[in-house]
């Protein structure tokens, strides 16, 4: 069933439009790695501070509530230039391991970001001990493996 | 400049690295996470400059507190891409991207250093609460502008069949 809804999007008139137009991938690959940066950065600046290092003279919530919506619309811009890129080479994608995994960090990272990670870094300071430290570790791994596998797709597949 | 990439592209170490399989992924992998942490950081340094973001920070904290990791980042950034350009000379050597990317990066550089030894010096005058300086503001944007543009060279480096028509008639890789 998921081979056919791959093999329905690789057949889309905007996929063979995205695989004819010169400039198409090349823009959108573009603004994917900027997206990513936006993101990325949003991230590291809350997690570290979650560690115990960066901004330590911000208190923690304000720093996270301020960078929570960069992390948001960078996310949203990864899935915008994304998903394009995934309707192009869907195949491609269905048979890449890493792509599979890929997608479920990124299912694990969201969850991980609105419970867990969320409820963490609003919270008041001081008064969860060590858990900080344990999320803001988790979420550098979980959000370095997706870019790690998103590299191999096209290197690897 | 063309010998030196071809007395290169001939070193048994650059040989060994280019036909090696895991050597290219591993590489390239490192340099995209790298970039992340280097580019990442870079980007809200610059935003609170440009005052987008993080405005409640006072200004000076950035440099002290997230420069060190940028450092490290660029650091790791700056090594595996001497091991890629290492790996594959030649391959560089025509790429219209490859020389854009280098020229941002040198401008990128010097805009840094003109803000560190010029503008930030009267940081404690604008530290926090108070207007940023045209001039701080502006050096915020055009790093902004150039960082991405050398995250974007980057990226075109890969389409080696996309170079400009006036860059293929200089017959610089041929």
């Amino acid at each position: 069933m998921l081979q056919s809804f791959f093999e329905w999007m690789q057949g889309l008139p905007f996929s063979a439009w995205m695989l004819e137009e010169t400039w198409a991938s090349p823009i959108i690959q573009c603004a994917h790695l900027v997206a990513l940066v936006g993101f990325a950065g949003a991230v590291l600046v809350v997690d570290m501070r979650l560690l115990g290092r960066g901004l330590i003279k911000t208190p923690l919530n304000q720093l996270a509530r301020e960078l929570d919506r960069w992390m948001i619309w960078s996310f949203v811009a990864l899935f915008v230039t994304g998903a394009p890129q995934v309707l192009s080479t869907a195949l491609k994608q269905y048979y890449s391991p890493f792509f599979w995994w890929k997608m479920q960090i990124i299912v694990i990272g969201l969850l991980f970001n609105f419970t867990i990670r969320r409820r963490v870094a609003f919270a008041k300071e001081g008064t969860l001990g060590h858990w900080p430290k344990v999320v803001g570790f988790l979420s550098i791994g979980i959000w370095t493996s997706v870019s790690v596998y998103a590299r191999l797709i096209g290197l690897l597949s | 400049m063309r010998s030196l990439f071809e007395w290169v592209d001939a070193l048994p170490s650059s040989i060994a690295l280019r036909e090696s399989l895991n050597a290219y992924p591993t590489m390239l992998t490192i340099h995209v996470v790298s970039m992340c942490l280097f580019a990442g950081l870079i980007a809200y340094w610059d935003m609170r400059l440009i005052g987008f973001t993080l405005k409640k920070v006072p200004v000076s904290n950035i440099p002290t507190r997230l420069f060190p990791w940028a450092l490290t980042g660029y650091g790791i950034n700056l090594i595996t891409g001497a091991l890629l350009l290492y790996s594959q000379p030649m391959r560089y050597y025509g790429n219209f991207y490859f020389w854009a990317k280098m020229a941002l990066m040198l401008v990128a550089g010097i805009n840094m250093f003109w803000f560190h030894y010029a503008t930030y010096k009267s940081v404690q005058a604008w530290d926090q609460g108070r207007e940023i300086p045209l001039n701080a503001r502006l050096a915020g944007v055009v790093s902004l502008v150039l960082w991405a543009a050398v995250v974007v060279t980057g990226r075109m480096m890969a389409y080696s069949g996309l170079m400009p028509g006036w860059w293929n008639n200089l017959n610089i890789g041929a």
